[in-house]
């Protein structure tokens, strides 16, 4: 598949084909993002398909994934490369031994088979048919260096190491940041990417991304775990549940072999759903206080076509 | 800050003569209406949605839609706004409608354009210098956008500070050097090299050693670096503040002067920057350039409204995650609290530390009730007092204790 001829219809049946559910806005930021060879940048809420979409995406393009989990203190050694110093350190010993010729060796072993390989680098020179999948996970939780040093490999795609000189990437990886919106991210690199949000899905979206990851599971109790999905996120909760937790719940659902929501099992399952004891404990409230009626809630939510 | 409707209509009719003249005129107009109406948008970002306009159809709305907001939008608090200007702006071109017409392809066959977009110079540019020119007529000719505020009075009165004593100045200079190297250092998580630090560096032991054929003769250890901070200083100099100004005076010009990177604003109803009046080392002279040049000295509050003239147009320059900005205020907020909150909550998540220094928190039965105070808490690290010498003391060694 020629990945410059696809169309944002195709990319969108491709994901879907996956089990990813997406909109059409989100499809042609992918399609556009494949065309110009710009990065996108996701955001929003944990858990409603941020990093899947990346993921996914390497799987219909047939091509590796390659994943830069950011964290507080992330620099350009753990990201880029590094020297494999142990295995320098022996070749030196045994050079001794030999009586090797010096020179040399200083040479050698500074060679690309003493280089640790960092997701970047791995990203750059890759060399299969098809770029890789570049994923940038949590870029808000790198510090602001990180991010210059990113945006430096990002628009040239290249990384020079003083050892053995500047390497290109030959093909331009598929680049995925997201981001939790902890921090606000650099304008600079905000205005290389492509930027979209990713919203909490409707009913309709969320009762067909469960259907289509739990396609055994009843029609009724779909649409139950949906409609109640859909009203706790409009509670005040203190972290509200997402796409990630909706499947969680629903798989408990089905491997508990329930039919039917009701209080009880809501009761048994909730775990799935909240994971603080401050909104466990929130939703036991509401449900004794009655303000959550499951049947209610199933009455009030749109009708589905059929 | 909520932009109404008609300040939306308002922009997008001043660019009605650029429109019709093309795809690229018309995506500039609309870049522009965009950035007046405070979504952040760079010419870089409206080339590229031009340029990705050529790889979708145009004719169906949600994709144009879809290809804009990708582009020209970077952040979700934008994108609102982002979208009724968007309806406002393609607006005579109803969904069912294609906006071809007014998206209309520059007369060029859609083979010279492509020749266009992959660099060769030509129409782009020449759009682009041909737009911006129209543009700069058409900001001559009209006014700004007419900002909704709230505003009592802003009192343009001038203080007189002559009568600063020399020894009183000098103690507080003292007091502000100490909360100054506070402030302004934190532990960075990042590593340096140092000859005695508490963790070996392996890549820098081995590089060292390279010369000894490999021994080990030679440890590189490293710690952790501190990093440098920036601070911005933001100060109320309302009328209900008067009563310190003498020493805000003070605070401002220490600041300034021992730190490197210090920003300073004043507000009250509206926001100056004085960095550039205070760097000196001439207090005197600095105080009279400040009363002269800022205005609305003493008038009425309106912290969310400096707010949000600080985070549009200082705080993309001036904030990183390394600042602490600094306020100093009492907090008697006459403006939108709404606002107030929401200029918080963007700051905060721009900056390092937000600091409030509050003179009335000295009184003991002082509780921060007024509103504003109350909608600022939230996002709040350090909420401290300082009133006069002794506090400023005391403030030094609890800094010493919080950001350590």
């Amino acid at each position: 598949m020629n990945p410059k001829k696809l169309t944002i219809e195709e990319i969108q049946e491709a994901l879907r084909k996956q089990q990813y559910i997406c909109d059409r806005s989100l499809a042609t930021v992918v399609y556009l993002s494949i065309i110009m060879g710009k990065p996108v940048l996701l955001e929003g809420e944990a858990g409603v398909g941020k990093t899947e979409i990346a993921k996914v995406l390497a799987e219909i393009m047939a091509t590796k994934l390659i994943r830069l989990q950011c964290y507080e203190g992330l620099d350009a050694n753990t990201a880029l490369y590094e020297w494999n110093y142990p295995k320098q350190m022996l070749r030196i010993k045994l050079e001794e031994v030999s009586r090797g010729d010096r020179a040399a060796v200083e040479t050698e072993i500074f060679t690309e088979e003493y280089l640790v390989k960092r997701p970047l680098l791995e990203a750059i020179q890759s060399d299969g048919s098809t770029p890789p999948v570049l994923l940038i996970d949590e870029i808000d939780r790198a510090d602001m260096e990180f991010e210059a040093f990113l945006l430096e490999v990002l628009s040239d795609f290249q990384i020079t190491i003083p050892e053995i000189g500047t390497i290109r990437a030959k093909l331009r990886p598929y680049v995925f940041l997201t981001s939790n919106r902890t921090r606000e991210i650099h304008d600079a690199l905000k205005r290389r990417c492509l930027y979209h949000w990713i919203d909490y899905p409707a009913f309709e979206k969320e009762y067909e991304i469960v259907m289509t990851k739990f396609p055994q599971v009843q029609d009724h109790l779909a649409k139950q775990i949906c409609a109640f999905m859909q009203r706790v996120r409009q509670m005040n909760f203190y972290k509200r549940p997402g796409v990630a937790e909706t499947l969680d719940w629903a798989s408990a659902l089905i491997t508990l072999n329930r039919q039917e929501l009701d209080e009880k099992t809501l009761e048994e399952t909730m775990g799935c759903i909240f994971k603080y004891r401050e909104d466990l404990h929130h939703l036991r409230e509401e449900l004794g206080g009655n303000r959550l009626d499951l049947n209610q809630m199933l009455k009030e939510s749109p009708e589905l076509p059929a | 800050m909520q932009i109404s409707d008609e300040a939306i209509l308002k922009a997008v009719e001043r660019y009605s003569a650029v429109r019709g003249q093309g795809t690229v005129a018309n995506l500039l107009a609309f870049g522009r209406v965009l950035k007046e109406t405070g979504v952040r948008v760079s010419l870089s970002q409206v080339m590229d949605a031009s340029r990705s306009l050529e790889f979708v159809d145009i004719a169906r709305r949600a994709d144009f839609h879809a290809v804009l907001r990708s582009n020209l939008v970077s952040d979700k608090e934008e994108l609102p706004l982002f979208e009724r200007v968007f309806d406002c702006f393609w607006h005579e071109h109803g969904p069912e409608e294609s906006p071809m017409e007014s998206v209309e392809m520059a007369p060029s066959s859609s083979e010279e354009k492509r020749e266009d977009s992959v660099g060769a110079g030509g129409s782009l540019e020449e759009m682009v210098a041909q737009a911006s020119s129209q543009e700069a007529k058409l900001s001559e000719e009209t006014e700004r956008i007419p900002v909704p505020t709230y505003s009592p009075h802003e009192a343009l009165n001038k203080k007189d500070f002559s009568d600063m004593g020399i020894e009183e100045s000098r103690a507080i200079s003292r007091a502000i050097l100490l909360i100054a190297t506070k402030i302004a250092t934190q532990v960075s998580r990042r590593k340096k090299r140092a000859t005695k630090g508490n963790e070996i560096d392996p890549r820098w032991t081995m590089r060292k050693n390279v010369k000894y054929g490999g021994e080990i003769i030679q440890l590189v250890s490293r710690k952790r670096r501190i990093k440098k901070t920036r601070v911005v200083l933001l100060c109320d100099v309302s009328g209900s503040m008067d009563c310190y100004s003498r020493f805000l005076i003070q605070f401002m010009y220490g600041l300034q002067n021992e730190l490197w990177g210090v920003e300073t604003f004043v507000f009250s109803t509206s926001l100056s920057r004085i960095t550039h009046l205070i760097r000196t080392k001439d207090i005197g002279s600095a105080l009279e350039r400040i009363s002269h040049s800022v205005l609305g000295w003493s008038g009425g509050t309106n912290i969310g409204r400096s707010l949000y003239t600080f985070n549009r147009e200082f705080a993309s320059s001036l904030v990183t995650h390394r600042t602490v900005i600094v306020i100093i205020s009492d907090g008697w907020d006459r403006g939108d609290v709404a606002l107030l909150e929401r200029e918080m909550r963007s700051l905060k998540r721009r900056c390092h530390k937000i600091i409030w220094l509050n003179p009335l928190l000295a009184s003991e039965n002082y509780e921060p009730l007024c509103k504003g105070m109350q909608a600022a808490l939230p996002y709040l690290d350090l909420f401290l007092s300082v009133h006069n010498l002794n506090s400023l003391i005391t403030l030094g060694r609890t800094l010493q204790k919080l950001v350590a």
